[in-house]
């Protein structure tokens, strides 16, 4: 069980998320919605600990993960593990190894930085390569791959921190509906085969609708909703958009990666 | 929990290097290859080692000799010329400043010139960055030689030394920061339409300048540096001061000396470190 309680933060005289209380189950498939600005990315980040927060609280299984330091907050990191939207792969480095940085921190220093990873190390980033179709480019350089493929590269580096938690922050902003819906379908399937927990920020409301099992609507930082998806109103999407759905579906249209149904129906939500 | 390394057995590693051989390592060819290489380095600096005859014995009486120095230089002294050393060292921060000044300005240009994105005539480009390595093949110390020879003693010929050797050295990081340049920022100048100095003016120099600026400021403090020792050919500054001590075995003053020197390149460094944190600051460009 994730717990965020009272959580802020505030950049000088903004308040990027205020006062934010959210318990999350653990193998819950949450979207996070809202406004460009409306605290979602910061949200996320507080959680992975790469931002500081301003006061609150964030509670794991009884642990109080803000007051965490040196190696307890990297062994945190490593079990809340983070997608982002530009990849944030090394670009120069080749894929396997991209992958393997997900073990860093299961390892020894010396031997990471001489790059020895143990067969099995290497054997398991080639499987979690293969389950997402990448085995084939694991010797390629990163950017060499298309979006779609090196968000792929980034969710098998995830994979490899063996997490109990997924941040992904708006994981398919930058790709197009093809390759946003194979992103979205992978984090769904590692949500329910490996029963990881996913926490996804989404910015068009379909996809959330699509994939997610919960729903939380952010608005200048504060939660404005949190339901399923059937509970998301018309007036609740006002709320969060200001706009109607109908606008927003238009806008959405002209604008965004929206991902509407699931290709495979065996994913889909019971 | 998701399928961690606990499930990865003997058969899972023998599945995955089936697929991706290369991933395990690369092939014995290339490790063969690869030591080879390593046993030449290591032959390379066995043979360099021997042939200047250095040996721990010789390391060792060096190490004494310098002991004795700076035994000698123990307590610093400024002698009886404190304002020609003074004078001296101004006269090196000066030479400095104005060598690179002078250097930086005139590798804006050429540094265009040398860029692969912006040159465009493969001859031309490489002419001039032969010309460029040409110039940085020779070291200052050695212009320094040539111009007091041609316009006699004294400072002018370090700035023209520090001046001539830098050209090229900026000139040549200027064109590499130009190459680096993002594409796509020139690409939204050159779309409206605009002719090619314009895009270089409103596209790459704005992505260019804070670099260029934080590498002149870097050479300014280098050259601060080095234009103690063009004193010593005759080209100026406090080198020569310098020289003359050690010739007469002054070792505090020549400690004297050298810790001013320290001072003087710590304080330009200090400044010169805000000065680039403003550069590459928030603030826009013009």
């Amino acid at each position: 069980m994730l717990e965020l309680q009272g959580l802020t933060r505030r950049f000088g005289a903004v308040t990027a998320v205020d006062d934010v209380t959210l318990r999350v189950s653990n193998g819950q498939m949450l979207g996070v919605i809202g406004r460009s600005g409306a605290g979602k990315s910061t949200m996320l980040r507080l959680i992975n600990r790469l931002a500081e927060p301003s006061g609150g609280r964030i509670m794991f299984e009884g642990t109080d993960v803000t007051a965490l330091r040196g190696k307890a907050l990297r062994d945190w990191r490593t079990c809340a593990a983070m997608i982002f939207q530009q990849f944030n792969l090394v670009q120069r480095l080749d894929v396997l190894t991209n992958v393997l940085v997900g073990r860093l921190n299961h390892r020894g220093t010396l031997s990471s930085l001489l790059k020895l990873f143990t067969a099995e190390e290497r054997a398991l980033a080639i499987r979690t390569l293969d389950r997402f179709d990448l085995a084939e480019a694991a010797l390629q350089r990163a950017d060499t791959l298309s979006g779609g493929q090196q968000q792929r590269v980034a969710i098998a580096r995830a994979l490899l921190q063996e997490p109990r938690i997924l941040l992904a922050d708006e994981p398919i902003a930058s790709l197009d509906p093809r390759n946003g819906r194979v992103v979205m379908d992978a984090l769904r399937r590692i949500n329910r085969e490996d029963g990881l927990t996913v926490i996804c920020n989404l910015h068009t409301l379909d996809t959330a609708r699509a994939y997610c099992d919960r729903i939380v609507g952010m608005a200048k930082g504060r939660v404005v909703f949190d339901g399923a998806p059937a509970a998301l109103t018309a007036h609740m999407v006002r709320e969060i958009y200001g706009m109607t759905e109908d606008e927003l579906a238009e806008a959405e249209a002209v604008t965004s990666t929206s991902v509407g149904t699931l290709r495979d129906p065996a994913l889909a939500i019971a | 929990m998701s399928p961690g390394l606990a499930t990865i057995d003997a058969a899972a590693v023998a599945a995955a290097r089936a697929k991706v051989p290369a991933a395990f390592g690369s092939p014995p060819t290339q490790r063969v290859l690869r030591w080879l290489g390593w046993l030449a380095f290591a032959a390379w600096l066995g043979t360099v080692l021997w042939w200047f005859d250095v040996s721990p014995v010789r390391i060792w009486n060096g190490i004494a000799g310098v002991m004795t120095i700076l035994r000698l230089m123990v307590p610093p002294s400024p002698g009886e010329h404190l304002d020609d050393i003074l004078r001296g060292l101004s006269e090196s921060v000066a030479m400095a400043f104005l060598g690179t000044v002078m250097a930086a300005i005139v590798a804006v240009p050429l540094g265009f010139l040398g860029a692969r994105n912006v040159a465009t005539s493969l001859l031309f480009r490489f002419s001039l960055r032969r010309v460029f390595d040409g110039f940085r093949g020779v070291d200052q110390l050695i212009w320094a030689l040539v111009y007091v020879r041609a316009v006699g003693l004294g400072p002018l010929a370090g700035v023209l030394a520090i001046f001539t050797a830098d050209i090229a050295v900026l000139a040549k990081l200027y064109a590499e920061a130009i190459e680096n340049a993002e594409k796509r920022q020139a690409e939204g100048v050159a779309s409206a339409g605009a002719r090619g100095v314009l895009v270089m003016r409103f596209g790459i120099l704005p992505q260019v300048l804070p670099v260029m600026l934080a590498q002149a400021l870097y050479y300014f403090e280098s050259n601060t540096r080095s234009a103690a020792i063009l004193g010593i050919v005759g080209a100026g500054g406090i080198g020569l001061q310098v020289a003359e001590r050690i010739r007469i075995r002054a070792w505090d003053e020549v400690a004297f000396i050298i810790i001013l020197i320290l001072l003087t390149v710590a304080a330009i460094d200090l400044l010169s470190s805000r000065l680039r944190q403003r550069l590459i600051g928030t603030a826009p460009l013009h």
